[in-house]
């Protein structure tokens, strides 16, 4: 599903060129759900928007669904963004002055869905992450949990490819933390295929496989199920 | 993503920032609403100019204007009453002329009992009462019997009655115009417009005017037309028609009301568009604020920008939100300046008391013009949000 080969990317900073991604190779299947950790500043956020496309590599190539996608224009990014990923951040990123409903309903607005059937769809996104009570709730009304279910559910809206967070419960704590990720579990388990970043041990033992990167490469890669299934692993 | 989506989602922001948003749709109100006020007053100006010349009834006046050379050639000419009965009966049998209103006015004495006072005395033909009619407000008109007649009766201005009788009512009363009796038989309407003052005037049936003065000349003459647009032909063959009669070559003449009507046009468009230019930097000043407005917002929004972004709206779909988002700003301005605007010209012209055009075309155009300047203004707004960075938006604090 995702394939990565020999993916640089490099910022210009001051007219220096400093590489963040040295070359990343990176296979991920349909329905994996995959933990990337490493130290601050490694990169991950770096992959992951490449990843999301949300950004290009300067080089290598990027295929996804078998589509050479590093080579698509802006706007075919944004439609495939649209369709086929679903984005968690950090900071939840809801907009402020829309309720819960209506920001599960914005990536349908540009999915060109009709009223009707946006509020549909996003009163069972929100039913599915536990939160069909705070529908017409606003964020600043919501604990972090509850922010991060209305992201979650946002996400998975469009019913996307890909789920993608990065740092999901960097701002929650241990308890919420778990609820979270047990929802990740459950998207899993029905076929999401989902990427994590995270710092945390506990955070990463939810996914089936941990990718390790360091200073732009990766490093280790420990695919539970692959090796239990004896493949060998890129 | 449709237009519809787009201007609910630019009415909930400007919604959410009610207080800017007044404020600033305030400077296009102003600016919309002024030059809306001067294009209509100055509209509402040329057509009551115009139709101060060109006679609202299709008339036109033949004049009587010999040249320097006639004068010279025939130095009676001057002296010489312009208008014959003869001359009345010649144009009258040109086919387009439906009537002719011919007049003559001495300026002269009348005396009741022992005031005197001057006044224009105005002897009038039938036709008078058809075309420019005489508004009686108390007693009667002039009656075709007075005309055929010639009977010694008159219609009086109502100041008459202040100046002549003190106040005393002067149904019946007989004046003496040249020593001649002339009974009163009615009174006309005291004016009411801001530019009309209470003139002395009494009207006499033509044949009572002619005795009175013992002149049998017309010194003024308007011919009708059925349409209007006969009426300049027809005063030109009249004219025609009376130089060839006097033996003149250009003595009488019409005025080309045309040439006339253009001229004010263009005086009063050219007003209008200064005045007009002035009012419009209200309205670039305005513009001005919500490009300022405007970018401040997106500056403020750069975080929903980057979210709306990565949950996959493309740069012209942030572009075209904020750009709805600035023209609905400037229309729902425009629109209430328009408003004002109208209603202050509505204003004017009411105690002017000339016709208010606030016309489809303006109100149109107005609203059209608002949203041209929302684009103008909101597109550089609009390209700031769309050409930024998703990654770094989305960390923007
Ligand atoms: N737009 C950019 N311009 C210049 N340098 C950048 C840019 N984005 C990232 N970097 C640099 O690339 C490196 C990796 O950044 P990245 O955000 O991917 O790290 P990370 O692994 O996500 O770190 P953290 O765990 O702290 O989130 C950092 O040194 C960062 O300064
Ligand atoms: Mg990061």
């Amino acid at each position: 599903m995702i394939r990565l080969q020999s993916i640089v990317k490099s910022f210009t900073v001051a007219k220096d060129e400093v590489q963040v991604l040295k070359g990343i190779d990176l296979r991920i299947r349909q329905g994996e759900f995959t933990a990337i950790m490493g130290p601050s500043g490694s990169g991950k956020s770096t992959l992951m928007n490449i990843i999301g496309c949300l950004d290009r590599p300067t080089s290598g190539a990027y295929f996804l669904n078998g589509d050479l996608v590093s080579q698509y224009d802006e706007n075919e990014l944004a439609h495939i963004r649209n369709r086929s990923i679903g984005f968690v951040f950090q900071q939840f990123q809801l907009l402020p002055r829309l309720n819960a409903l209506k920001n599960v309903e914005l990536p349908m607005i540009y999915a060109g869905l009709s009223k009707k059937e946006r509020q549909k769809r996003a009163a069972d996104a929100l039913e599915k992450v536990g939160l069909s009570e705070r529908m017409h709730h606003l964020p600043n009304e919501l604990s972090g949990g509850q922010k991060q279910r209305v992201a979650i559910a946002r996400a998975i809206v469009n019913q996307p490819d890909l789920i993608l967070a990065d740092e999901p419960t960097g701002a929650l704590d241990t308890k919420t933390s778990r609820q979270i990720m047990e929802l990740f579990t459950m998207l899993n388990q029905e076929g999401a295929t989902i990427v994590v970043v995270t710092h945390e041990e506990e955070v990463a033992e939810y996914a089936k496989r941990i990718v390790h990167v360091r200073d732009g490469l990766l490093v280790k890669d420990e695919d539970h199920v692959a090796a239990k299934e004896g493949e060998s692993v890129e | 993503m449709s237009i519809i989506e787009n201007i609910k989602m630019a009415l909930s922001s400007l919604r959410a920032h009610k207080m800017r948003s007044v404020l600033t749709m305030l400077g296009i109100i102003i600016g919309v609403g002024s030059v809306i006020a001067v294009v209509a007053i100055g509209q509402g100006g040329e057509a009551m100019l115009k139709s101060q010349i060109a006679g609202s009834e299709n008339t036109i006046e033949l004049l009587y204007m010999p040249s320097d050379e006639e004068l010279q050639a025939n130095p009676n000419t001057m002296m010489m009453a312009p208008f014959t009965e003869e001359d009345i009966r010649a144009v009258e049998s040109i086919p387009e002329v439906k009537q002719v209103v011919a007049t003559s006015s001495e300026y002269g004495r009348i005396r009741y009992r022992e005031e005197q006072i001057e006044a224009s005395i105005t002897g009038i033909n039938q036709a008078y009462l058809d075309v420019n009619g005489l508004e009686v407000e108390s007693g009667r008109n002039l009656l075709s019997a007075d005309f055929l007649g010639g009977r010694r009766v008159a219609v009086v201005s109502a100041s008459l009655q202040d100046e002549l009788f003190d106040g005393e009512d002067p149904l019946g009363q007989v004046i003496y115009i040249r020593a001649q009796p002339v009974e009163i038989v009615g009174i006309l309407e005291a004016p009411t417009g801001l530019f009309d003052f209470g003139v002395n005037e009494v009207y006499l049936p033509w044949n009572t005017w002619r005795t009175v003065f013992a002149s049998s000349d017309y010194s003024q003459v308007t011919l009708q037309t059925d349409r209007a647009e006969e009426l300049q032909e027809a005063g030109t063959k009249a004219a025609d028609l009376l130089n060839r009669m006097h033996g003149t070559e250009e003595s009488y003449q019409v005025v080309n009301m045309e040439e006339i009507a253009a001229g004010i046009g263009q005086v009063t468009r050219i007003m209008t568009i200064i005045i007009g230019s002035i009012a419009g930097v209200s309205l670039l000043v305005g513009g001005i604020g919500v490009m300022n407005i405007m970018l401040v917002s997106v500056t403020e929004r750069t975080r929903e920008i980057g979210v709306r972004m990565s949950l996959g709206a493309t740069r012209g779909q942030i572009l075209f939100q904020f750009l709805i988002e600035a023209v609905t700003l400037t229309l729902i301005g425009g629109a209430i300046g328009m408003m004002l605007g109208g209603g202050a010209a509505s204003l004017v012209s009411y105690f002017a008391g000339w016709p208010s055009l606030v016309s489809w075309p303006v109100v149109v155009g107005g609203l059209l013009f608002s949203m041209v300047i929302g684009v103008i203004f909101g597109i550089l707004p609009a390209n700031k949000a769309a050409r930024l960075d998703p990654i770094q938006s989305l960390r923007y604090e």
